[in-house]
């Protein structure tokens, strides 16, 4: 399977602004977008088109008890912990009282009108809970979703990690083991997975970069950041194909990357010769 | 107007609540985020206020029935008020993140009842399922305003060709990958890419304008 391109991947962003990408697409295009903050850019204004295009169709206003219902179900929210549950309308409540005063002969026609009304509104009800019933299974469905994509994105990572193509490169600072930086090669496809541990994350507007040394001059790579716990990974990263490639290394950086090297090598590891 | 010009219930969407470009309060959007967050509930009602009825509008086209949007705007505050502490202001607008949180949740409850068809929204844009009429309450200035942010925004959308509007609403409205538009509509995949890919260029640089946050 090729690996796309950047200039392609960038041309995905609207696309999955809408979500309109698929798992794989979606995948792919989230590892380059961690490495792109043009594309993020251009991501978050697609998002914000997005939103606008409930806009441009024809509907109606909510009904005035909507409100009330949003705050009741975050008021039970808050107190509870449980899902929302929608407040029984008062109506029902309100013809019971009324059918209490009417002369006898109205009494049968009352409940049977009353019954009737009752019918109704308890099946709103029901209709009601079982809309929100549904939402929590979907909820509860995305959720699963959502966790099996995060053992999918591990076995993936575990499988390109461990391709019989791959060769390890390890990147360290002089004298320090640690931070450590590893990078996964794998020279059939061109590609690396960068795996960063123990380094600080990059001081405000500013980041780190990977670079290739080829022919003895660095080739800007990917700009990665570092998270709490001092860890990173970049999936997908490109692999220069033409020129002999002797090292990888890692500079701080200005924030969206450079195209020289702007402060001295904070890593460095040998690539294997071919 | 203030920054929003919040439109009474039972008035008409024309009248709906988003702000423009100039007068937007972006900040005080992430304010009452902030404050949900800590567990404020008022801060959910002014959020409502402000996106209430954005919200019922993209739930209402996504599910095409008055009570099933008013069930997907109350899941989708109540996400909200869950979700507060989460909220990345560095990413978006918090009208956007609610949009999109709306529409999740309207697309979760067509895909758990198996209610693709849109027959149901067809017949409600039909007018078949119509709501309460206009409000008299409404300040004709601020209906005014919103009437022409809402005119260019349904002008924007009209100007794109046909197949790119079909293409962009099949993704937003239902939900659909390119790989299942281009199935639903016959079409070959790369076509579909492009037509999603310019319209959506074509709506953002006329839009832009009426984000509800600019994005820097």
């Amino acid at each position: 399977m090729s690996t796309p391109d950047n200039a392609t991947l960038r041309d995905l962003a609207a696309a999955y602004a809408l979500g309109a990408l698929s798992r794989e697409e979606a995948r792919a295009f989230e590892a380059f977008l961690a490495t792109s903050p043009e594309t993020q850019r251009e991501v978050d204004e697609f998002r914000e088109t997005a939103a606008l295009l409930a806009l441009g169709s024809e509907a109606e206003l909510p009904s005035p008890e909507l409100r009330g219902r949003v705050q009741a179900a975050i008021a039970a929210t808050k107190e509870q912990g449980l899902a929302v549950r929608t407040p029984a309308a008062p109506r029902a409540l309100a013809l019971a009282r009324r059918a209490a005063w009417p002369p006898l002969a109205w009494v049968g026609l009352a409940a049977a009108l009353l019954a009737a009304v009752g019918l109704g509104v308890r099946t709103r009800t029901l209709g009601r809970e079982i809309a929100t019933r549904d939402s929590a299974i979907a909820e509860l469905e995305r959720r699963v979703d959502e966790l099996g994509q995060g053992v999918f994105d591990r076995d993936a990572i575990l499988a390109a990690v461990l391709d019989r193509d791959v060769k390890l490169v390890q990147l360290t600072a002089s004298g320090n083991p640690d931070p450590a930086i590893q990078v996964f090669w794998n020279r059939a496809r061109n590609t690396a997975l960068l795996n960063a541990t123990g380094l600080k994350p990059a001081p405000p507007g500013r980041t780190y970069q990977l670079w290739w040394i080829r022919d003895g001059k660095p080739v800007p790579s990917v700009t990665f950041d570092i998270d709490a716990a001092g860890a990173g990974l970049v999936k997908g990263v490109s692999v220069p194909t033409d020129g002999e490639l002797s090292a990888a290394a890692v500079t701080e950086e200005p924030a969206g990357g450079s195209q020289q090297p702007t402060s001295p090598i904070l890593l460095v590891g040998a690539l294997p010769k071919s | 107007m203030g920054a929003f010009s919040y439109a009474p219930a039972g008035s008409r969407l024309d009248a709906c609540d988003m702000h423009s470009a100039g007068s937007l309060s972006p900040a005080a959007d992430r304010e009452l985020v902030a404050r949900a967050a800590t567990g404020d509930e008022r801060a959910m009602s002014d959020l409502y206020d402000r996106y209430g009825t954005v919200l019922y509008a993209v739930a209402y086209r996504v599910v095409g029935q008055r009570a099933d949007a008013e069930e997907v705007v109350v899941e989708a505050f109540t996400q909200a008020w869950r979700d507060a502490s989460r909220f990345e202001a560095a990413r978006g607008s918090v009208a956007a993140w609610l949009t999109m949180i709306a529409r999740s949740r309207a697309l979760d409850l067509v895909r758990a009842r198996g209610r693709r068809d849109k027959l149901a929204a067809r017949a409600a844009l039909s007018g078949l399922d119509a709501g309460p009429a206009p409000s008299a309450g409404e300040n004709p200035a601020d209906r005014a305003e919103d009437d022409e942010r809402r005119r260019m925004v349904r002008q924007a959308i009209e100007a794109l060709s046909p197949p790119q509007r079909q293409a962009i609403e099949l993704a937003f409205f239902e939900g659909l990958s390119q790989s299942e538009i281009a199935a639903r509509l016959n079409e070959p995949l790369g076509t579909v890419k492009t037509r999603v890919r310019l319209g959506m260029q074509k709506l953002r640089e006329s839009l832009r304008p009426y984000f509800f946050e600019r994005v820097t």
